[in-house]
């Protein structure tokens, strides 16, 4: 738990988003994707993770709907929309790019 | 872009309309993502208990995540407020005699803003109703000065001049000529006398007006001299009198003595330039004139009855078009000298052509009426600000009795800028129920204060848009100006001692403000009182005048021949038998015809006098003309010398009877009986002054370079004009019966007009009648506010003092001093205050100079009365709270806390 990293400000929707990107899920399995795919590196405060998912819902790059669960109970699913793939196109050219840019320069010497 | 826009404002509605859903689904994912967390813990082999708290570890405060996300919906200033008026109306809605006095307080200032401004904007800011681009559109005046150095200003001009300037200007994209006259309308019996705009074609090129029904006239029905004679009818004529029926186009109607051709129907709510009722029918100005006045009209400069307008082309200046217009208008001066073979000093008379703007309000001509409107707006405001200060005062006090509970919201942790906001939205609710009851208030009076104003106007909403937005501006500052001073101070309370202490404790600091707060009301009082005083004192003086005759009881018959030919004789003869059948009509007492009525019409002739170089400079001369019994008819005194006499008929030697004014300024320190003067010309017989009677006021109320001079009619050269009818009682009850008398005597169309005198000249004096009682009622509004401030100010001081004024009654001081000491406090404050707005009302008083009549700006009369009635009120407002001091039982004001 200790060589877990902080997550930069602002990428949490980044990565929300293209966790949406390939299936529509419900907040647990998204918290849960992450963990998994990052070999449970990112420390992601799970509380947080709703305030993030209300932000984008509100921005309208994801959408909300009521379904049931694998485990047939009632939870919220959400998507990605048209204009959420869209962001998040011009959000991992932007996070590409800006990487690129710091490993040029911690590269100099 | 617009689709986050449009997505986010989605999002925010349903999460402040459907707030229950949302937290419920809100709590729902929470749990759901804590039972899948749990259970994933559980397959791993922990306990159900263990698996949970692993769980809320993972998630981290629950709580939290759910504040961040309403956080995060966008909604909490929203929510917020909302809740802040909740809690602002609850509050007020316990206190209803508080609440219902500051909505009273704050409705009437907002009130009286939102109807003065109406009226204001009418007068100086709005332009005619479909006017295209006021802001390049200006009237024209013209002025010269007049042998005597006084300078005279005009709106009214010539046709020919017209002519000129379309002749000879170059920067202007259109020139109109108008003018709105009172013509009789329809056939015989039904005739009835309309107001009816006659205008260039031109005219309609000004206006984004489209005709509701056929077309506006062209000029080629406007040419010059004979017109075609059609009309376009107005709106609300067309609806009343040929109820709105499409097939009136074609139709002929009569208007004066023609019939004319209806072409086409205004649209609703055009009124043209029009400030004299709302006009019936347009018609071409050629047509109209020639009808009235024949061929001659448009080549000579005899006949200045137009208005003008004009507009300038895009991109000229003011000051070029000014010059422009004014080369124009040189020539144009010069031509006319040619024509009247008069020799013309262009450096003596300084001939100036202006433009101003539309609105006649802002013209060199506003009538006093409306530089009045605009001082009672600004006095509005200044009732507006008195009774701010007063529901500010209130708002202080209640705060301080609050101090314990804002105290204790502040301990638990309810940020300042919070509690300010909160403190703010209170007062914003009470000035938004102020201004609700305001505009219902500023309708209901807004209606009457128009009918005084603006009776020409034609009556519309009399709260629009923008009357509207005042009002609102009004109240937003009402709630800033009161609110903001106690929700600072009462944030700043220490936060110990108001815990500790009771409500009681007053700081220093608060009540300094609520006595500044005090003299600034009674200083503004002082303002508008002493405008009160001043306004009351001119309309006594006003009132007071002598006219120089009885206005009650004459009533002025009128005839229109209506293009009827009569000869002279005719004429003559009909005129004698109108005189003796209304000597015949029971209530009438005396007859005379006349030659001049007071502000309506007047004749005037060259005088020329032995040993004067030139009575014109002197002054302005008007002639009067009556039979025998004149001078008892219209109520003239004569003060030496006679009046008329039989023997004064038309071959016996001329006599005139010359005004006292007139007699002092042509003889001065001389008897003017015998003395001649030369009428028209320099060698015509003598006319010799038989008597010395009062002058008349003939076209101002206070003109003193006016005089009057009587002559009989027998000798009068010109055919009488209009008749004065003298009954016993009021003019106005006989006008009905006067007419029905005298109308079976007139030929043909020809019908006669009876108007009481009253009609005439009240309306002069309606600029100080307005002054007076405007200032008046809003002075008494504002001394009421204060004094109710004062008596709340002092009654909150006593309760404060009540256990320093028990030890003084129980260490012996008499009941006597302890009044003298709450009295003499507030008292004091209120001589503050009226020292300061003395001084203030001295200094503004200057620019009220100029509406007042025969009465002095610093008359000291009006400032002695009001510093006394203030003092008065300021005794017994402070009086009663002081008595109630008085009353104490010490014992129990000692031990209270």
């Amino acid at each position: 738990m200790d060589d877990r990293l902080d997550l930069p400000q602002g990428t949490l929707d980044l990565l929300i988003l293209k966790a949406l990107s390939l299936t529509a899920m419900h907040g647990w399995a998204i918290s849960e994707r992450i963990n998994q795919v990052s070999r449970a590196t990112l420390q992601i405060p799970q509380g947080s993770l709703y305030p993030a998912l209300h932000r984008l819902e509100r921005r309208g790059w994801i959408r909300a709907e009521w379904g049931a669960s694998d485990n047939n109970r009632k939870a919220k699913f959400y998507e990605l929309t048209r204009a959420g793939r869209k962001q998040l196109d011009a959000e991992s050219d932007a996070w590409a790019r800006l990487t690129e840019a710091v490993a040029l320069v911690l590269d100099m010497t | 872009m617009f689709d986050e826009l449009w997505s986010d404002v989605r999002y925010r509605m349903r999460a402040l309309l459907r707030r229950d859903s949302v937290e419920r689904e809100l709590s729902d994912e929470v749990r759901f993502h804590l039972e899948r967390e749990t259970e994933k813990y559980e397959r791993m082999g922990l306990s159900h208990h263990d698996a949970a708290r692993r769980a809320a570890l993972a998630f981290g405060g629950v709580e939290r995540a759910k504040e961040a996300s309403r956080d995060n919906r966008g909604t909490v200033l929203l929510e917020t407020i909302l809740q802040d008026v909740r809690y602002a109306i609850r509050g007020l809605r316990s206190k209803p005699a508080f609440t219902t006095g500051v909505v009273l307080t704050l409705g009437l200032g907002i009130g009286a803003n939102a109807a003065m401004f109406g009226i204001v904007d009418r007068l100086l800011f709005r332009p005619p109703p479909y006017l295209r681009d006021a802001s390049t559109t200006h009237r024209v005046y013209e002025s010269q000065t007049e042998p005597g150095g006084a300078t005279r200003t005009e709106h009214n001009t010539q046709f020919a001049r017209y002519l000129d300037f379309k002749r000879w200007t170059h920067d202007f994209s259109s020139i109109a000529a108008f003018q709105t006259r009172t013509v009789a309308v329809g056939e015989a019996t039904e005739a009835r006398e309309r107001p009816v705009t006659v205008a260039s074609a031109s005219y309609f090129d000004f206006f984004d007006a489209r005709p509701v029904l056929g077309r506006f006239f062209t000029a080629q029905e406007d040419s010059v001299p004979v017109g075609t004679p059609v009309v376009v009818l107005g709106y609300a004529f067309w609806q009343t009198e040929f109820g709105g029926r499409t097939d009136v186009i074609g139709k002929t109607i009569r208007v004066d003595r023609g019939l004319t051709t209806i072409i086409g129907v205004a649209p609703d709510g055009f009124t043209g330039m029009s400030d004299q009722g709302v006009p019936a029918l347009y018609m071409p100005i050629t047509a109209y004139a020639w009808g009235f006045r024949g061929r001659d009209y448009s080549k000579n400069y005899n006949w200045g009855w137009l208005e003008l307008i004009v507009r300038r082309k895009p991109g000229v200046s003011l000051t070029d078009a000014t010059a422009d217009l004014n080369n124009a208008y040189r020539r144009s001066v010069l031509a006319e000298s040619e024509l009247g073979h008069q020799k013309l000093d262009l450096d003596a008379t300084k001939p100036k052509a202006s433009l101003f703007p539309v609105q006649l309000g802002r013209g060199p001509q506003a009538g006093q009426e409306a530089k009045v409107v605009v001082w009672i707006g600004g006095v509005a405001f200044i009732v507006l600000l008195v009774a701010c200060a007063n529901v500010a005062n209130l708002l202080l006090s209640r705060a301080v009795k609050r101090r314990r509970e804002i105290a204790l919201r502040l301990a638990l942790g309810v940020s300042r800028g919070r509690l300010i906001r909160q403190l703010l939205t209170e007062s914003l609710v009470l000035a938004a129920f102020g201004g609700i009851v305001g505009l219902a208030a500023a309708q209901w009076g807004g209606a009457a204060l128009r009918a005084l104003f603006l009776p020409d106007e034609p009556a519309g909403v009399v709260t629009d848009a923008r009357t509207l937005g005042v009002a609102l501006l009004a109240t937003l500052g009402a709630a800033l100006l009161t609110g903001i001073v106690p929700a600072i101070a009462a944030s700043r309370s220490d936060l110990a001692r108001a815990l500790a202490a009771g409500a009681r404790d007053a700081g220093a600091a608060r009540s300094r403000t609520r006595t500044v707060l005090l003299v600034f009301q009674a200083a503004l009082s002082v303002v508008l009182l002493v405008g009160a005083g001043l306004f009351v004192r001119s309309l006594q003086n006003v009132r007071g005048m002598r006219l120089g005759y009885d206005v009650g009881p004459l009533a002025v018959v009128s005839v229109n021949l209506r293009g009827a030919k009569l000869s002279p004789a005719e004429t003559h003869a009909l005129g004698s038998r109108l005189v003796e059948t209304a000597r015949g009509i029971p209530g009438v007492s005396l007859v005379t015809p006349v030659a001049s009525v007071p502000f309506w019409s007047n004749e005037g002739r060259g005088l020329f006098v032995e040993g004067i170089d030139s009575v014109r400079k002197l002054g302005r001369f008007i002639l009067q003309a009556g039979d025998t019994n004149y001078f008892r008819t219209v109520g003239t005194r004569i003060l030496r010398g006679r009046g008329f006499a039989a023997s004064d008929g038309p071959i016996a030697p001329p006599v005139v009877v010359v005004g006292d004014g007139m007699a002092k300024l042509l003889w001065p320190g001389q008897d003017p009986i015998g003395k001649c003067i030369h009428i028209s010309e320099q060698d015509a017989p003598c006319t010799t002054v038989v008597g010395v009677a009062e002058e008349m006021r003939m076209r101002a109320l206070d003109d003193a370079r006016e005089h009057t001079y009587y002559l009989p009619m027998t000798q009068y050269d010109a055919a009488p004009s209009d008749i004065f009818v003298r009954v016993s009682g009021d003019a106005a009850d006989y006008s009905g019966a006067i007419r029905r008398a005298l109308q079976p005597l007139m030929p043909g169309a020809a019908y006669v007009n009876v108007r009481p005198l009253r009609e005439l000249v009240d309306p002069r004096m309606r600029g100080w009648q307005f002054g007076a009682t405007m200032f008046l009622a809003f002075g008494g509004l504002a001394l009421a506010l204060a004094a109710i401030g004062l008596y709340s100010v002092i009654a909150y001081g006593v309760a404060q003092r009540q256990k320093e004024l028990g030890v003084r009654i129980a260490l012996g001081a008499s009941r006597g001093s302890v009044v003298r000491l709450v009295v003499g406090g507030g008292v004091r404050m209120v001589v503050i205050g009226i020292a300061i707005g003395g001084i203030i009302a001295l200094w503004a008083s200057r620019w009220l100079g100029t509406l007042l009549f025969n009465e002095s700006p610093k008359d000291p009369v009006v400032y002695a009365a009001v510093a006394g009635v203030l003092v008065v009120v300021a005794v017994v407002a402070t009086a009663l709270p002081a008595l109630g001091a008085a009353r104490l039982d010490p014992n129990t004001a000692l031990r209270a806390e």
